[in-house]
């Protein structure tokens, strides 16, 4: 089965062109002009990947995004105007993957959505199971568990905690997770990685205002920990 | 018609000549000096004026009093003296001798044309004008002389076929005044001084509100557009307060309307040019199936797509800028590394870069996106301009004298340079003339120095364009940025 694509966004001719543009790549491609036409197709087809303007009328991008992520662990790639207002921040606080910035070219949707289709596979680790303290990560079966409960993380969230867990104790910077989990070259928007791992920690912690597993190295990056 | 025509310049000249006079004035001379001198300056004269009153009152009023007693004194001699020469003879020396009797002494005699004295008074002491008055008119009369060093009432009384001439002492007198005017001119002092401080004190509170909607003009010309002023109990100030605020609002409504509307400009552009570039990557993809001049058609519409995307950016950057709304998102950079990463995702990623030894360990602190935008902007710039052969190098600044606190990125290239009174122009927005000719506009880059220019500043940094070092033809852009040597 062909990978199917979810494109929320309300004005109808970037839509149209879009879908054009990534039915190129041979992907199936599914239109919404709202949330709410959204949250129906979403139902409907159940999408690889859903991507989300956050002007939309009714229903905002951000909202979506939330009632999405309450049933689903789906990618999602939100389409902002600018990027440097708190837009992007939020969006990503409202559970997107990653972000781009209108106007954008075809082409570079088209490397993000590849990007999170990687993460989608599973990464072989060479483990069946690694554990730090009370949390236990098994790569193949894409499951975390934490006091033996099972968390439910995004394919990133989870891609993230993977790469951090490959080299347990050492310090990722945000560049070399940037590149790992997300594709991205030198300039990769660091924000990515600080909202991940805000949102890691609140599902892995059990204080996430006082981390144990995932730690923060003031100037250098991340660290994973028993 | 005529009339009102030939009287019209003349308010204006009139307007002028009142204006110039005015502003030539304040010129010399401060609002809070003026309030200063005017404070001192009153204070001073009415001091001076109080003690020269309080003076020359005091001084009459002593002095009346000597002169009366002295005056009164001396008309009980001269009867002793009248009586003694009526009996005496050829002289007067009856006459002292009778006075001396009566311990008056300092007395000096005319009688029948000589002059007999006792004590230190003689009749060289007496000024002539009054010997004249006394002797020749014999009319009482007194003066006020120096009688052996020491200030005087000599009074002078005609007697018959005589005069008697005394000297009263008044060094006491002239003793008290001069310690009256040694403690009024303390006086004048300390209440000039107070004058001063009192001129100084006003000064500054007349000023304080100046300095207020000085300042606060300071920091909305910096940027600051909500800044306001106090609202004063003081109605005159209350005016200014209130104008300034006024001015103030209005200022921040006209600039915010002017950034939104930009801003919404190149919002409303977006998406048309979001549409237009997906559908241009979809003919592209299609595009050996075209005939040929579609295809060049195509290759057209797609280059320009893309310029004017690039310009579209470019014109929500800079209105984000004037809006004050770029947040840089700041963080440690090592500067060859960066610029390596810069260059490789710019327009000409096989540019060559040249390090020094310590630029290679120096580090900067910055938006790493911005400034990949600022150095691709200066690789697009001499793609266009300067012959597509750029060369970047990377070194800490050789300000002479000055510890490394900076770091150099030049790009060199070999086009025809820019003459040095365009140096400057090349940084505005769509600089026109001669250099928009040359040095922008054909690659929609007429905004793309001067986003260098806007993003070094912001990176406390500064741009400039020069000679290549190898004298060479060409034009060399040089970004100063602060940036440290780490031990690596």
């Amino acid at each position: 089965m062909g990978t199917r694509i979810l494109a929320v966004e309300d004005d109808e001719r970037i839509r149209s062109a879009v879908k054009l543009a990534l039915e190129d790549e041979g992907w199936t491609v599914d239109e919404a002009g709202s949330g709410e036409e959204a949250i129906e197709s979403f139902a409907r087809t159940t999408p690889d990947v859903v991507l989300i303007d956050i002007m939309l009328p009714g229903i905002d991008g951000f909202e979506l995004c939330r009632t999405l992520r309450r049933t689903s662990d789906v990618p999602i790639v939100m389409v902002t105007a600018r990027n440097d207002t708190h837009d992007v921040v939020a969006g990503l606080e409202a559970g997107a993957d990653d972000y781009l910035t209108k106007p954008f070219a075809p082409k570079e949707l088209s490397a993000r959505i590849r990007a999170l289709l990687r993460r989608i596979r599973p990464i072989a680790t060479g483990h069946a199971k690694l554990v730090f303290g009370n949390l236990e990560i098994v790569p193949d079966e894409g499951k975390v568990l934490r006091d033996g409960q099972e968390l439910h993380l995004t394919k990133t969230e989870f891609r993230l905690l993977c790469e951090l867990a490959q080299n347990p104790g050492r310090v990722f910077s945000r560049e070399s997770l940037l590149d790992k989990v997300w594709g991205y070259d030198y300039f990769g928007d660091g924000r990515l990685v600080d909202v991940h791992v805000r949102r890691l920690r609140t599902k892995v912690e059990a204080d996430p205002a006082n981390p144990r597993h995932v730690v923060t190295v003031r100037g250098l990056g991340y660290r994973l920990q028993s | 018609m005529t009339e009102l025509l030939s009287e019209a310049p003349r308010v204006p000249r009139l307007q002028r000549w009142i204006a110039t006079a005015t502003s030539a004035r304040s010129a010399r001379l401060g609002l809070r000096t003026r309030v200063l001198l005017m404070f001192s300056f009153g204070a001073l004269l009415l001091a001076v004026f109080l003690a020269a009153a309080a003076y020359s009152f005091t001084r009459s009023s002593l002095l009346t009093q000597r002169d009366r007693t002295a005056t009164l004194e001396v008309a009980n001699h001269a009867v002793t003296v009248a009586a003694n020469l009526n009996g005496a003879p050829g002289d007067a020396t009856t006459a002292l001798i009778a006075l001396e009797n009566q311990n008056v002494s300092e007395t000096v005699v005319w009688y029948r044309g000589r002059f007999e004295n006792r004590g230190g008074f003689s009749s060289e002491d007496i000024p002539p004008a009054l010997r004249e008055r006394v002797i020749n008119d014999g009319v009482r009369a007194r003066m006020i002389t120096t009688v052996d060093g020491a200030p005087a009432i000599v009074v002078g009384y005609p007697v018959s076929n005589g005069a008697l001439f005394e000297a009263v002492d008044i060094s006491e007198v002239e003793d008290t005044l001069a310690s009256v005017g040694l403690s009024l001119f303390f006086g004048a002092l300390i209440t000039s001084m107070f004058g001063v401080v009192l001129g100084w004190f006003a000064a500054s509170r007349a000023v304080r509100p100046l300095a207020d909607a000085a300042q606060a003009a300071q920091l909305i010309a910096g940027g600051r557009l909500d800044t306001r002023l106090e609202p004063s109990d003081d109605p005159d100030l209350r005016t200014l307060a209130m104008s300034f605020n006024d001015m103030a609002s209005a200022l921040q409504a006209r600039v915010e309307r002017d950034a939104r509307f930009a801003s919404d400009v190149s919002h409303e552009l977006r998406s048309p040019l979001m549409t237009l570039a997906a559908s241009v990557e979809v003919m592209q993809a299609r595009r050996t199936e075209m005939p040929e001049r579609a295809q060049t058609a195509l290759d057209l519409l797609a280059s320009d797509v893309a310029r004017f995307q690039g310009l579209v950016e470019d014109l929500l950057e800079i209105s984000r800028f004037d809006a004050g709304a770029i947040r840089l998102n700041r963080e440690d950079l090592l500067v060859a590394e960066f610029v390596r990463a810069a260059v490789s995702v710019s327009s000409m990623p096989a540019t060559p870069v040249t390090v020094s030894d310590r630029g290679e360990r120096m580090v900067m602190i910055g938006d790493r996106r911005r400034l990949a935008r600022v150095v691709a902007n200066l690789i697009d710039n001499a793609r266009l301009h300067g012959g597509g052969d750029a060369h970047v190098y990377v070194g800490e600044a050789d300000n002479e004298g000055e510890p490394v606190g900076h770091v150099w990125i030049a790009v060199e290239d070999h086009g025809p340079g820019v003459p040095p009174e365009e140096r400057d122009l090349v940084f505005e927005r769509f600089a026109r003339g001669a250099v928009a000719g040359r040095r922008s506009t054909s690659d929609g880059a007429g905004l793309g120095l001067s986003l260098v220019d806007e993003h070094i500043r912001m990176h406390g940094g500064r741009v400039w364009v020069e000679e290549r070092r190898d004298a060479e033809p060409g034009a060399r852009f040089v970004l100063e940025l602060p940036a440290e040597e780490v031990g690596i």
